[in-house]
């Protein structure tokens, strides 16, 4: 997976598209890819400093809950760490946040702002691009 | 086998064996072998499959009490 691409759009903010776009971007840099998720919209949720401590579950999903800590499954917060230390490049979208009155400090540390075009520049010649 | 590092992967659900695993090869060197042992069901796959695209070399795995067991050399 050296000289692998892989481009995500994160679009979505509850806690299932958290574990959706952390695992598959924390497989694949664990794999030796290299890895951008570009957040937008409610994606922001998954890197803003509270709510990823707390993301919703889907409506009528809340027993899945226990599911999570009886599978022992890390909690978002300790993905977005994993993330990081494996150089996973996290893209916060400038409009949203320009939309959502967001500055760039409230969400965790580490994080680039950029638009579209950002995105759209880092993924061109990526291997892989998935949108959650 | 001369095993140089064992990570104890145990009751942990994906991604963390393969997280797990990435970290703990990288403390090797090339040729030398960790043993990785895993309670994810999926890790099966997961390693061998990582092994694959890392240049990795699945010498062996077993599975004895529902604990799967990996042998890889780093490539």
């Amino acid at each position: 997976m050296v000289n692998t691409k892989v481009a995500i759009i994160a679009a979505n903010g509850g806690l299932f598209d958290a574990y959706k776009v952390f695992n598959i971007a924390s497989a694949a840099a664990a794999s030796d890819a290299e890895v951008g998720i570009f957040f937008t919209f409610e994606g922001l949720n998954l890197i803003h400093k509270e709510a990823h401590k707390n993301l919703p579950l889907p409506e009528g999903k809340e027993h899945f809950q226990e599911g999570f800590t009886k599978a022992n499954v890390p909690s978002i917060e300790e993905l977005v760490e994993i993330a990081q230390e494996m150089d996973v490049k996290l893209i916060a979208c400038q409009m949203t946040m320009d939309v959502m009155s967001l500055e760039k400090d409230a969400f965790v540390e580490g994080i680039e702002v950029g638009g579209a075009a950002t995105f759209i520049e880092y993924a061109k010649d990526a291997d892989i691009s998935l949108t959650f | 086998m001369d095993v140089n590092k064992i990570l104890d992967a145990k009751g942990l659900a994906c991604p963390m064996p393969i997280v797990k695993t990435k970290k703990a090869i990288n403390e090797l060197e090339t040729g030398q072998i960790l043993e990785v042992h895993a309670t994810d069901k999926g890790a099966k796959s997961d390693l061998t499959a990582w092994a694959k695209s890392g240049g990795h070399e699945l010498l062996k795995d077993t599975e004895e009490n529902d604990v799967l067991k990996f042998w890889i050399k780093k490539g």
